[in-house]
């Protein structure tokens, strides 16, 4: 019988310990896990979102896009920018806070049904307006899944959670307030027509958002915007890092960012904390897990000094014990890092979840990603606890007097 | 609302200066405080004389003296960011920004921030503000961050931590008390065999597990004492913040002790239940 079946059989007679060692390492497991997923998760989902938002550089005034102020004569700065040869295409985009009125809302526009009664709703008003070299069409940053774009200054599109909150459909009128300079502000609400339903990716997940052209954006601050843009968004038909030179260099005091780029400065700043604590419990966790597995191993092996004693007196060699006691432990911790994977992917979900209840944070921005270095990573970390642990029980088996054991087991 | 009304009050601002530090333009330059970042990072010390500009090409630039610099009220919504900022008088702020057209107190501000001589008042405060005041929203501090504010969901995401940290320690612990108990079968079969009931055994049991897990927990707690301190001051280097990351308190260790202890003992009492179950003779056969 190899080692690997032995300790099958020493597990499987002390079915209780086996299967609580077992739970232990699953539950340890699943937290490292999911401390792995988190140590990266951010920055591969932000990466990947802002590469499926299409845009390749973003400019704005501040260190980092929507931090540090807003860009100043945007349309002017948009044309210049446009006029670049590397670059395709610029979107500015302009941001309101807006509060949709549900109390009622007047007359139907023709046909169009209009919002029943109930609080307002708040919600983000993304205004844009693009320039490109040979005037192609420009791709909005949302995407319209109902209805379609919307267009001059009484057009908007609506992500579905205002739809459902406001029962609106395609063709409704929603009458605003939209705050272009601050919050506190009292305008006169402007009605406007709904022509889609549209995902916003970079909106929170509890924000609800609007979208729309800057001159509807304009119409529902009742006019009371400057030419200021919060970003600048550019697509290049060459090599992104060189159009976000060349942006910088026509245009000293703006930041102009590839995606990479951002990603590198959100790195150094807003994840960090992520990591950071990431790091912190994954080293807390593998030190729990080794220290238990190596406590339940030494228990163990302690209760069965004389039994291993009279496998050592029947003929197994040194080397054969050690490697039972070495596959007891690798069972212990494979069945429960097995069952951590599963596990582990449930807690991240729910784990993912209560994080994205920030404030602020895209509804498709994930906490916790799923990638093959982590699952590496969290085997390797496995396989070294379970060698870790097994030290010193492996060294009490190696180490064990043969003749002694017996004596003191059969006269104790 | 007048900008003269609000006087003296100083509002938290990020500013491009324009030159580090410029001849002095005006006979007496208004003062301004400076974080102490800004300040290592550019080089400036009380007296220096700057020019401050609402944008990055200078325009409007005005000329202030540094009159003091300050250690920034740690915010852990910016914890990672560099803390440039500048704190001057709000008509000083007010003239910077303003736009060329637009009339003096005209301005909009953010936020008033207001001392009442007795903090209970504060939610009757909001609310007649409030009533009286349309257009204005009051609210009480407490109440400011909101529901969904970052460090609640920060709560939330360490406690789901803690929970499962407890979960696995738990399962662990249950292990062990069954090898541990397993280990002392004989000695339970021989005070059973002498006429002691399973009841007396159980509470001996639980006094013992009691015990244990009480010093476990103090051991535990001496511990976290110990590396709250290494923690901070880890995390107070790294962000270079004032913000206290750990703080272990009363309620942090009762909650901590409340939650190890009763664990432990009903981990013991579990364990050897099964045990205790068995007669006597089958316990103390070898």
């Amino acid at each position: 019988m190899n080692a690997l079946a032995f300790a099958w059989r020493s597990l499987v007679r002390q079915p209780a310990r086996a299967t609580l060692g077992v739970l232990g390492v699953a539950a340890v497991g699943a937290l490292l896990f999911d401390m792995l997923l988190l140590s990266q998760g951010l920055i591969v989902s932000m990466r990947d979102l802002l590469a499926r938002s299409g845009w390749d550089i973003r400019v704005s005034a501040g260190d980092l896009p929507g931090r540090g102020g807003r860009v100043s004569a945007a349309t002017s700065t948009a044309e210049r920018i446009a006029a670049l040869p590397s670059v395709k295409a610029a979107l500015m985009v302009r941001v309101a806070n807006a509060q949709i009125e549900r109390s009622g809302g007047g007359p139907p526009i023709g046909d169009a049904p209009s919002i029943g009664g109930g609080p307002p709703i708040a919600a983000v008003f993304e205004g844009i307006g693009g320039r490109s070299r040979h005037r192609e069409p420009i791709a909005p940053p949302w995407t319209v899944v109902r209805g379609r774009e919307a267009r001059g200054d009484t057009e908007v599109v609506i992500d579905s959670a205002i739809a459902a909150a406001a029962n609106l459909q395609v063709g409704g009128t929603i009458t605003l307030r939209a705050s272009c300079v601050s919050d506190r502000e009292a305008l006169p609400p402007a009605r406007l027509t709904v022509v889609g339903i549209a995902e916003f990716p970079f909106a929170g997940t509890n924000e609800d958002a609007i979208g729309g052209s800057l001159d509807a954006l304009k119409a529902a601050c009742g006019g009371n915007v400057g030419d200021e843009a919060d970003l600048l968004l550019v697509t290049s038909v060459g090599e992104p890092a060189e159009t976000a030179a060349a942006i910088r260099a026509e245009i000293p005091h703006l930041n102009a960012l590839t995606n990479d780029q951002v990603v590198g400065r959100l790195q150094q700043t807003g994840f960090t904390y992520f990591r950071q604590i990431s790091a912190v419990l994954t080293t807390i966790t593998v030190s729990f897990a080794v220290l238990l597995i190596a406590v339940l191993l030494t228990v163990s092996v302690n209760q069965r000094l004389g039994e291993i004693a009279a496998l050592r007196a029947l003929g197994f060699s040194r080397w054969r014990v050690v490697t039972d006691v070495l596959s007891e432990s690798a069972l212990i911790v494979g069945s429960g890092g097995i069952l951590s994977l599963p596990l582990g992917l449930l807690l991240a979900s729910g784990l993912d979840r209560i994080l994205k209840e920030m404030p602020g944070i895209p509804a498709d921005l994930h906490f916790f990603v799923f990638e093959r270095d982590a699952l590496f990573t969290h085997i390797g970390l496995l396989v070294a606890t379970a060698v870790i642990a097994a030290l010193y029980p492996m060294r009490i088996v190696s180490s064990l007097p043969i003749a002694a054991t017996l004596r003191d087991e059969v006269i104790g | 609302m007048t900008p003269g009304s609000l006087g003296s009050r100083l509002v938290l601002l990020v500013l491009v200066i324009s030159a580090a530090t410029a001849g002095a333009q005006e006979a007496s330059p208004p003062d301004i405080l400076i974080s102490r970042q800004l300040a290592a990072e550019r080089g400036l010390v009380v007296g220096s004389i700057v020019q401050l500009a609402a944008d990055a090409a200078g325009t409007g630039a005005r000329t202030f003296r540094i009159a003091g610099i300050y250690e920034p009220t740690p915010d852990p919504a910016r914890l990672g960011a560099v803390p440039r900022e500048v704190r001057l008088h709000l008509p000083d702020l007010l003239d910077v920004t303003r736009p060329p057209g637009q009339q003096p107190g005209t301005e909009y501000i953010a936020n008033i921030n207001i001392a009442l001589v007795d903090r209970a008042d504060a939610t009757a405060f909001s609310r007649d503000v409030n009533a009286r005041m349309p257009g204005l929203i009051a609210r009480p501090s407490s109440e400011a961050a909101g529901a969904a504010g970052p460090f609640r969901v920060l709560e939330r995401f360490h406690l789901a931590i803690a929970v499962v940290t407890i979960v696995a320690a738990t399962v662990f612990l249950l292990a062990l008390t069954i090898m541990l108990v397993d280990e002392r079968r004989e000695t339970v079969g021989i005070l059973r065999l002498i006429g002691l009931p399973v009841r007396r055994v159980l509470v001996q049991v639980l006094l013992e597990g009691v015990i244990v897990a009480g010093a476990g927990a103090a051991f535990g707690l001496v511990l976290a004492l110990l590396s709250e301190g290494l923690i901070n001051a880890f995390f107070q280097w790294r962000y270079d913040t004032a913000l206290v990351f750990v703080r272990i308190t009363r309620d942090v260790a009762l909650t901590s002790a409340a939650i190890a202890i009763p664990l432990g003992a009903s981990a013991t009492v579990l364990a050897s239940w099964a045990l205790l179950r068995r007669s006597g003779l089958r316990l103390a056969r070898r």
